[in-house]
């Protein structure tokens, strides 16, 4: 088997259809492109094959966990803003209470607490309203929006989005970490996302961004709250995504899923699944 | 003493698709006495209503479902017209036109001329928005309000990323909200960056 064109070995019944399936997967993978997939790709092929071509069933991280009913909360705030309804506390927590019982993305393996790990998220959210208060009448130009760039003038799939929140043309983007991000590596680990968000932002407003930020909900003992602001997207930056969307294309064209082993291999899903890879 | 009356009778009706078109008639008249007012207020009104009411229903250009987009597209300044603005609508696009409703005009888009017909989002957006008011019944001047709460502007007016926004809203009101369920790879945690899908 060709390191290069690797089709790694799956659970399949036949080989004929799951091959056949799997063309019209990459197919629609062709398609269109999201920032986190893009990411994935880049970070490792295999990884990205279990994922979105095999769509390999696994169960929910607590991490991700708290992070989605955060970002629910935090959408929830920023809606109200908008509607000029603002929300009480406990209707923040019932929106989170809400998200926290919602399994339609699968069960969670809860390593530790569940009771706790909940704890723990909404205090993080707690914080954020706390260290990060903003005019109540000040509203938002989007939040959560879906939106999607047709860049087949570069000879690239489409490129799609969810924007967390806009506001007076600054992308914001919500993070949950365990671990509090150094300012100048994250610009450069997020870039694969803030470009691409900055791309949406400019195709479907017809407007630059006037710059961008993460929001890290970071979630220590005293949990506390890392802003990154970052400048618009540079032009440099922009041709940097389109290289990074073209290996993508031509790399599923080809084929091309082999493994990246390295340190991040740790906290793999597919990591016995990788292991069996040939 | 000449005495003037001036008369002036004036209709609007809606159109598919957000637009609507209006008319009106003037006319004035000399009497001798103000005697002559009221049956001449009678005679006036029957006049000026049979005539605008007339020349009314020919309702002229109606702009199409797309018009404008070319137009809007040529000036650079909102990207293509065959993009889909979301993945799971597609299909849906081209389908709703307004043209099976009812003629409930919009007061505030009443002046017919080109570019109060143009939308900024895109065709797939806009056809996506007019088939959720009609098959739903929804409120048209509701739909309108609903943009200017949000966004101080109309809904033709919306650019894409806020007529995308306004679907998520139309979609939740109709019961079928959008899902935007994404992986959110908690950052630098898990030795990866966080994504979001």
């Amino acid at each position: 088997m060709s390191a290069r064109t690797t089709q790694p070995k799956t659970p399949v019944s036949t080989p004929e259809a799951s091959t056949r399936a799997e063309k019209d997967i990459i197919a629609e993978l062709l398609q269109a492109v999201s920032a986190s997939r893009l990411t994935l790709f880049l970070q490792c092929r295999l990884k990205f094959f279990f994922r979105y071509v095999l769509s390999i069933p696994k169960p929910k991280t607590p991490a991700l966990h708290v992070g989605n009913a955060v970002h629910v909360a935090l959408k929830a705030r920023n809606r109200a803003r908008w509607l000029q309804q603002p929300l009480s506390l406990k209707a923040l927590h019932d929106a989170y209470s809400a998200a926290w019982t919602d399994e339609s993305e699968g069960k969670v393996d809860w390593a530790s607490s569940e009771a706790e790990e909940k704890a723990i998220g909404w205090r993080l959210f707690e914080t954020y309203l706390r260290e990060h208060p903003l005019p109540e009448d000040l509203k938002p130009d989007a939040i959560e929006v879906s939106i999607e760039a047709d860049l087949r003038q570069h000879g690239l799939p489409r490129l799609v989005g969810i924007l967390d929140l806009v506001l007076q043309r600054r992308i914001i983007d919500y993070k949950t970490s365990s671990t509090t991000p150094n300012p100048e590596k994250v610009a450069h680990t997020h870039e694969v996302q803030t470009s691409g968000y900055a791309v949406l932002y400019r195709h479907n407003t017809g407007q630059r961004e006037l710059g961008l930020e993460l929001h890290h909900l970071v979630k220590l003992k005293n949990p506390k709250v890392v802003i990154t602001p970052m400048p618009p997207m540079s032009d440099d930056q922009q041709t940097r995504l389109f290289h990074l969307m073209d290996a993508y294309q031509t790399g599923l064209q080809r084929g091309d899923f082999v493994p990246s082993p390295g340190m991040q291999c740790a906290s793999c899903e597919f990591f016995n699944e990788c292991r069996r890879w040939k | 003493m000449a005495v003037k009356l001036s008369a002036n009778y004036s209709k609007k009706l809606g159109l598919p698709g957000f637009s609507s078109h209006s008319f009106s008639a003037s006319v004035e008249v000399e009497l001798t006495d103000l005697s002559q007012v009221e049956a001449e207020c009678q005679k006036l009104y029957q006049l000026l209503q049979q005539s605008v009411d007339h020349e009314i229903q020919q309702v002229g250009f109606v702009p199409g479902e797309f018009y404008g987009i070319d137009a809007v597209d040529q000036s650079g300044n909102n990207g293509h017209r065959t993009g889909h603005a979301h993945g799971h609508t597609n299909g849906h696009a081209r389908n709703g036109n307004g043209r099976g409703n009812s003629v409930n005009g919009h007061s505030r888009a009443s002046n017919g001329n080109a570019s109060s017909e143009r939308w900024n989002c895109t065709d797939g957006q806009r056809g996506f928005i007019l088939r959720l008011v009609n098959e739903h019944n929804l409120d048209k001047q509701g739909v309108e309000d609903l943009a200017r709460q949000f966004f101080g502007i109309g809904v033709r007016e919306l650019n894409k990323m806020q007529a995308s926004q306004l679907l998520d809203e139309l979609l939740a009101k109709v019961g079928q909200p959008r899902q935007t369920h994404r992986r959110r790879q908690p950052s630098s945690s898990q030795h990866e960056p966080a994504v979001s899908s």
